[in-house]
């Protein structure tokens, strides 16, 4: 498609000292933000908690580094995140289709409101338990609660979007003759894309924590597990080790792969906002 | 070129609160153009004008009455150029044109109209990055590029400055002269329904066929011209007509 190139030619033509100014700000802000957290550890470490309650950031990045060279990272991610991908799967297989039907027809929308608003509230916490209870152990549980907690949002954001279907588009796709599948295509799917995106988004920030917890209750493998394995065995350098690799992974992934992703799909909004 | 027909027309807007009237946007309509011709429809805001391109584009449906466009018997193409751009934000210039078009040689005929109105190097922006003029532009190249037999076109210079919409008067009549279109013009400036039509229909409020007058000058016609004025100023004192005409009706429907 041409799309790849005009993207690049159109950020060319913006002013460079513009671009460069704002990522130079960025990179300043994360350096700060993350500087000033280790500093406010480092000295609760020191002088209220003590060493033993709460390691300084130093032990902790000497056991974070034996995790990953051990393998042991691997080992324990991949079924996390393969967890986490199917039960999001789920949670698209399902949500697109009621929010689909949600956005098109009054009886639909009626239908499911009260129920994804329910479905939305619960308590992440909930999920997990009523997983694991329902499902068990196995694999089944951590995907289940990813799905039913992240569902009602993809859901609702379709419907959503739906509503904010530009008529007049359809109008225009309508006098000059376009096929129905044409005009989903280039006009319904359009529209709504950025709303989905947004229910994923902010769907993806709530099902990792409630993935971590069902697997924190029950599971023999993935992070969750060795979160609580590494409690169980009084090793909070061991515990906080985990949990930070899992945060910074999840941030990368929120900042490099779903925020690249969205600035790409939604280049066309962009462009007049630089 | 193809045959418009309109018969009885009325469209009613139903009331959407409880206790408010219903609209009617038109009232009786009933008018036929064809062939080689450049109609006008001109009349004040909300008599009507964008409601019947609308019916007669498919867009709305009539209330009664009907509304008929052929081609030697089989269904007219259509372009419309409406009020706004309506181009789709989320595609570039060439993919807007592309998605109205079909058949053989597609993106040379979108390269063409695209420059007609200007915009050759345009093709890879998006709507955003454009003007708002410039994007009216694109709209009028869409409707051109789908070469219809019955062109509608919806006060599409309103939105511009005066210099770009001289310009694009200029060029509409040059491609109407040799493109050989059947056009149903709305408009609410005079003077451009004058330069450019063979005929003016005037609108009354409430959708009412007010006045149908040709205009028999040779085309190219410049706004300067003497004879061009001088028919301004006729269909101005028709104009003002309805306008005390109205104001008449409605004094009068006050009192009672
Ligand atoms: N979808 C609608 N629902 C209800 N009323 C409508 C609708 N569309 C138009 N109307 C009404 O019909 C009348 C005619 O509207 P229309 O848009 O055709 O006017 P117009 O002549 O194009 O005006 P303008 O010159 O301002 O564009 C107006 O009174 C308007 O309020
Ligand atoms: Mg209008």
């Amino acid at each position: 498609m041409s799309s790849v190139p005009v993207a690049r030619a159109s950020r060319g033509g913006r002013p460079p000292s513009l671009v460069t100014r704002r990522r130079v700000r960025g990179i300043a802000g994360l350096v700060i933000g993350v500087g000033g957290f280790l500093l406010v550890w480092t000295l609760l470490s020191a002088l209220i908690f003590g060493p033993f309650t709460l390691p300084p950031p130093s032990r902790i990045g000497s056991v974070m580094w034996e995790i990953v060279r051990s393998g042991q990272f691997i080992h324990h991610f991949v079924p996390t995140i393969l967890r986490l991908a199917y039960g999001f799967g789920l949670a698209l297989l399902i949500g697109f289709p009621v929010g689909y039907l949600m956005g098109t027809s009054r009886w639909w929308r009626a239908f499911f409101h009260d129920m994804t608003i329910v479905a939305g509230s619960i308590p992440g916490i909930t999920y997990a338990v009523l997983a694991l209870v329902v499902f068990g152990i196995k694999i089944l549980g951590p995907i289940l609660s990813v799905g039913l907690v992240s569902m009602p949002y993809v859901a609702i954001n379709v419907a959503e979007g739906l509503d904010s279907v530009d008529h007049r588009l359809v109008q225009m796709s309508d006098a000059y003759g376009r096929r129905r599948a044409s005009i989903v295509r280039n006009v319904l799917i359009p529209s709504v894309a950025p709303f989905a995106f947004a229910g994923v988004r902010l769907s993806f920030a709530l099902a990792w924590k409630v993935e971590q917890l069902t697997e924190v209750f029950g599971s023999s493998s993935g992070v969750g597990f060795q979160i609580r394995h590494e409690f169980e065995d009084f090793s909070i350098p061991g515990m906080l080790a985990w949990v930070l690799l899992f945060v910074i992974f999840m941030i990368l992934v929120e900042r490099f792969v779903l925020a690249k992703l969205e600035r790409y799909l939604f280049r066309w909004r962009l462009e007049d906002r630089p | 070129m193809a045959t418009l027909r309109v018969e009885h027309l009325n469209k009613t807007f139903p009331a959407i609160e409880r206790g408010s009237d219903a609209t009617t946007a038109i009232d009786d309509l009933s008018f036929e153009i064809g062939g080689h011709v450049f109609v006008s429809v001109v009349g004040p805001s909300g008599c009507g004008k964008s409601t019947l391109l609308n019916i007669v584009s498919g867009i709305e449906t009539a209330t009664h009455g009907s509304v008929s466009v052929s081609e030697d018997g089989s269904p007219a193409r259509l372009g419309y150029v409406f009020q706004e751009p309506r181009l789709l934000p989320w595609r570039t210039v060439m993919q807007n044109m592309l998605y109205v078009l079909e058949g053989e040689d597609v993106p040379d005929r979108a390269r063409d109209y695209l420059r007609m109105v200007g915009l050759d190097d345009a093709g890879g922006k998006f709507p955003a990055q454009l003007s708002g003029g410039m994007q009216q532009r694109v709209g009028i190249a869409r409707a051109f590029a789908v070469e219809p037999d019955l062109l509608l076109m919806d006060e599409p210079f309103s939105h511009l400055d005066a210099i770009t919409a001289r310009s694009l008067r200029e060029q509409l009549q040059g491609i109407w002269t040799e493109a050989k279109k059947t056009v149903l013009f709305v408009t609410h400036d005079i003077a451009e329904a004058v330069q450019l039509s063979n005929r003016v229909l005037i609108l009354a409020p409430g959708g009412r066929l007010f006045a149908d007058l040709p205009i028999e000058l040779p085309y190219p016609r410049k706004a300067s011209d003497t004879e061009v004025a001088m028919a301004q100023a006729e269909l101005l004192r028709r104009f003002e007509e309805m306008q005390e005409e109205t104001d008449a009706a409605r004094a009068t429907d006050v009192a009672s």
